[in-house]
């Protein structure tokens, strides 16, 4: 038989075989979308941002893909982690777009991060929503370019806002971190809507990234007698500052204003008690009084056994944002017809609440004005004026 | 495979970008000079490129030129300043350099865009450029190495006094290769800035010097490729060992360690030593 | 203001002091310059938190291992990298690089074990109190720490002066060959050396820790390049000045951020260290003619 002509029961058999190998093999490939996640899980303070929204993200494709929201289109997650080294970002960026050819991009976790490798994806046309960028300008790099981190500049003037109303705020003291795009742009913006509010800025101190002793700078913004310390910093230079304020005997009325970037579980950690009172404005919070906030909350808590932050909201969103973009694109290749559909979508139902994207496309989300609560260890939404 | 190239691409050229600044720290190794200011020097390099072609319009050419005039000019004043003190002293003060360098680009942000950097400089490094340098490089290497110069060097780095002594000129031989390695730093610089496009004064401070100075050990100080071998080695680990940058670290400080204690030849040499059951502690 | 801001300088130049010596003590007597140092300032912080975290015990006690650990920490510094490297003759720079990879390896280490998030020392181990004197706020923790860096130092001086060891390693410091020759044990010598700058090391990163309320896998390596500025500034191998330097430092840093900002801070440092090297390579406190220089 072997040596035998195949019969023709044999050849119709093996083409029939073969025609449809291509189309299974279609199939198969045409049915996932491939998501570039470049969110930092080591590399310092970048990492405790960067897992909260890589669990977020993963939890909401989990969600998406079990309901098979988006028909046979499953989205997968390809994680890489770029140690908040931003040439790091840049390479994996690359390695995303050219080789695992990914139709999107959620990320990266740090803004100065963003500004080197956003490019990258603006030119490859590959769409890029990141959950915990907020320094000024960042979309500008080009249209690809998505946040549903809320910037600093829709924030902090209400919050500033409600310290003048609260407290009767006229001194300022000012201490930012010099070498990082987020606290620079934070400490502009603050600048600014302390200059708009009429304010008298007594101080302005600085600090490098790494610096653990605020003693110098503190002693000097005590001698101005300020009203308020208004801080550009990251988490664990809030936390420091905040401790050695008190240390130093700062006056208990003093009230201290943060920005994004002190919002997390980290500044309660570090700080304790130290950190009672601080103002704050975020996009969102873990108590927000929303069903779908809730509900994220819950599914968050169950899966990883703590309690989300703002970043991990602001990730989740965006993972359905973009898996709404691909589902009304009906495309896991093409990131241009991705794009336009994710700039159509106004009036999304997400954790954050209800909001569409600005002219610039910054998430439009109504900011929240919240305190710490030092017992509680958590952010509250602040007592009404 | 165009595809893999392109995936690959950022990490070939920073493997020889690495290579190029590992040999220039290979010259002053060889006459045992452990400089920091590699750091320093493409710094000045970087920023003065990234200055002519953004602000002045100036063509990749000329403003390498000047990248690599400066770094030669810096190279040269520091080194009349700084050579003449003992090794650890020596070292120190290039490091002193690097830092105080860093911290000027760091503040002077009118020029130098401060603490954030500066974006969006055009790519203008391409492969072939790095790989052109790094064979110049290499053939400029070797051909100093089996000249009488060579000679020198190695006397030199057997024992110092006794070359001084009959009469040769170390002083200027050191200067000589500090201008040079000043050259190849500022060079590289410049390159560095039109390859990542962007830059920042981080990226030029106590680790840059000592990765470059790291490179040449873990090949092999005497040996012609090992800079070269230690440069990619450099380069790929963080790349294979993405998935835990702690044992990279591990492993890289490991690596170093062991090229260190048991082989001043470096890696490069080892299969000859496997193959030859060499005498340990003899200079290959 | 400005008397306050002296009391942050000197609690900063303390901890700076304590590092220092270590640093220098190793230079001293064996004439290496101990880049792993930074590394063991790190990992004493770290073996003093887990004692208190893990083992619930005091500050006393956390204390007492974490110079214990750090002291073995320096002494496997020595045994790894600064013996076989003096047994093959190998010139000075391959001591640095080793001692930098050994710190690589020391740092990565501490990653996987801790983590690589900062954290802090339970609120029971800080000393809350502080005193107003003067319109100036002095923390128990600032005395706390500018007495242990005396006592240490003073400990030390004792030890190298008035002690029969301490005559047996200023022998070493003068000549490592002669010591041998009059039959010194130079070995016991080179351990005892490594384990007290160890010692100091993680002593510093206890007292660091417990001042600024932080202990991170990093915290090491700015005050590595710190301890290097004051050793330029003391004067390569002297104990009495590396402690003035260090407190001189802790000044000269608090002083620069009160007149020209946190920026330029280390640029002052850096400076002086150029400055010193150029004109005074033997350091501000160095009255004898160096031989090293």
């Amino acid at each position: 038989m072997p040596y035998d002509r195949l019969s023709r029961r044999q050849i119709l058999a093996i083409s029939a075989g073969a025609m449809l190998v291509p189309a299974v093999g279609r199939a198969q490939g045409a049915s996932v979308a491939k998501i570039g996640l470049v969110q930092s899980t080591t590399g310092g303070s970048a990492a405790l941002y960067g897992t909260e929204q890589k669990q977020a993200i993963e939890l909401a494709f989990s969600e998406i893909n079990e309901a098979k929201a988006l028909g046979e289109i499953r989205l997968q997650a390809l994680h890489a982690d770029d140690g908040a080294d931003r040439g790091q970002t840049v390479n994996i960026f690359q390695r995303l777009i050219r080789q695992d050819k990914v139709v999107a991009i959620l990320g990266p976790t740090l803004s100065n991060s963003a500004f080197a490798a956003d490019p990258l994806a603006q030119q490859a046309s590959i769409p890029v929503i990141a959950s915990s960028n907020t320094a000024p300008n960042l979309t500008k790099i080009g249209d690809f370019i998505f946040r549903t981190s809320v910037p600093e500049d829709q924030v902090f003037p209400s919050v500033l806002g409600y310290a003048v109303r609260k407290h009767g705020v006229k001194r300022v003291a000012l201490i930012y971190g010099l070498d990082d795009a987020l606290t620079r742009g934070a400490h502009d913006v603050q600048k600014k809507a302390a200059q708009d509010l009429g304010l008298q800025q007594v101080a302005v101190e600085s600090y490098q990234r790494g610096d653990v002793d605020f003693s110098a700078q503190l002693t000097k913004i005590k001698a101005q007698n300020p009203d308020a310390v208004i801080l550009g910093t990251l988490a664990e230079e809030a936390a420091a500052i905040l401790r050695q304020a008190r240390q130093l005997g700062f006056d208990e009325r003093i009230a201290f204003v943060g920005c994004n970037a002190n919002i997390s579980a980290k500044l309660f950690e570090l700080a304790g008690p130290a950190a009672h009172g601080i103002i704050v404005g975020a996009s969102w919070f873990a108590g927000y009084d929303n069903p779908k906030s809730r509900a994220f909350v819950d599914a968050y808590r169950r899966r990883y056994g703590s309690t989300p932050d703002i970043y991990a909201a602001q990730g989740y969103d965006a993972a359905y944002l973009i898996a709404e973009a691909i589902r009304r694109a009906r495309t896991v290749t093409d990131g241009r017809a991705v794009r336009a559909k994710l700039a159509e979508i106004r009036d999304f139902d997400g954790v954050l609440g209800r909001y569409g994207w600005s002219p610039e496309r910054d998430a439009t989300v109504t900011p929240k004005v919240l305190v710490g609560d030092g017992q509680a260890k958590v952010f509250v939404a602040a007592p009404a004026v | 495979m165009i595809d893999l190239y392109y995936a690959y691409e950022n990490v070939i050229d920073l493997c020889l970008l690495n290579a190029v600044l590992a040999f220039a720290c290979l010259l002053l190794l060889g006459v045992n000079l452990l400089s920091l200011a590699t750091g320093g020097l493409m710094a000045l390099g970087a920023y003065l490129s990234i200055w002519l072609t953004m602000q002045k319009g100036w063509s990749f050419g000329p403003a390498l030129l000047a990248a690599t005039l400066l770094g030669s000019l810096a190279a040269a004043g520091l080194g009349a300043l700084v050579l003449r003190l003992r090794g650890d002293y020596f070292a120190m003060a290039t490091l002193a350099f690097t830092e105080v360098v860093r911290i000027l680009t760091l503040n002077w942000d009118s020029v130098t865009g401060g603490a954030l950097g500066v974006f969006g400089i055009p790519k203008l490094t391409e492969t072939w450029q790095l790989a052109a340098l790094l064979l110049l490089v290499v053939y400029l290497v070797w051909a100093i190495r089996n000249s009488a110069i060579g000679d020198r060097m190695r006397a030199v780095a057997e024992d110092e006094l006794a070359v001084t002594a009959s009469g040769h000129d170390v002083a200027r031989l050191k200067r000589a290769l500090f201008t040079a390695s000043g050259a190849i730093a500022g060079l590289g610089g410049a390159l560095a800035a039109h390859l990542n496009m962007f830059v920042a004064p981080g990226d030029f401070g106590f680790l840059r010097s000592m990765d470059a100075v790291l490179a040449p050990v873990l090949g092999g100080v005497w040996n012609l490729f090992g800079a070269a071998i230690g440069a990619a080695i450099l380069t790929l680990l963080p790349e294979l060992l993405r998935f835990s940058a702690q044992w990279r670290e591990i492993l890289i400080g490991a690596v170093t360690l062991l090229a260190v204690l048991f082989l001043p030849t470096g890696v490069a040499s080892l299969p000859r030593r496997l193959l030859r059951g060499a005498h340990p502690g003899r200079i290959a | 203001m400005l008397l306050q801001q002296f009391v942050n300088g000197l609690s900063l130049g303390a901890v700076y002091a304590v590092f220092a010596v270590g640093f220098t003590l190793v230079f001293g007597v064996l004439n290496v310059l101990n880049l792993s140092q930074g590394a063991v300032f790190m990992w004493g912080a770290y073996v003093g938190l887990e004692v208190m975290r893990t083992l619930h015990l005091p500050l006393a006690a956390a204390m007492a291992v974490a110079l214990l650990a750090a002291g073995l920490l320096g002494v496997l510094s020595e045994w790894i990298v600064f013996r076989p490297l003096q047994r093959r003759g190998a010139h000075r720079w391959m001591g640095m690089v080793g001692s930098l990879a050994l710190a690589r390896i020391l740092i990565g280490a501490a990653q996987e074990v801790f983590g690589t998030q900062v954290v802090r020392y339970p609120d029971g181990a800080v000393i809350g109190a502080a005193v107003d004197l003067w319109g100036v706020r002095v923390q128990g923790l600032q005395v706390v720490a500018l007495a242990v860096a005396l006592v240490l130092v003073l400990a030390l001086g004792a030890l190298l002066r008035l002690t029969n060891f301490g005559r047996v390693i200023r022998t070493v410091a003068f000549s490592e060959t002669v010591a041998r020759l009059v039959g010194a044990p130079v070995g016991r010598v080179r351990v005892a050396t490594f384990f007290v700058s160890g010692a100091l090391a993680g002593g510093a990163g206890v007292l660091w820790s417990l001042l600024f309320q932080s202990v991170s896998p990093f915290m090491g390596e700015t005050v590595l390049l710190k301890g290097l500025t004051v050793l330029i500034l003391g004067g390569l191998g002297n104990v009495a000045g590396a402690l003035a330097g260090g407190l001189l430092l802790g000044l000269v840093e608090v002083g620069s951020v009160v007149a020209v900002g946190a920026g330029y801070r280390d640029a002052v440092g850096f400076g002086l260290v150029l400055l010193i090297l150029l004109t005074r390579p033997t350091g501000l406190f160095s009255s004898r003619e160096a031989k090293r220089a």
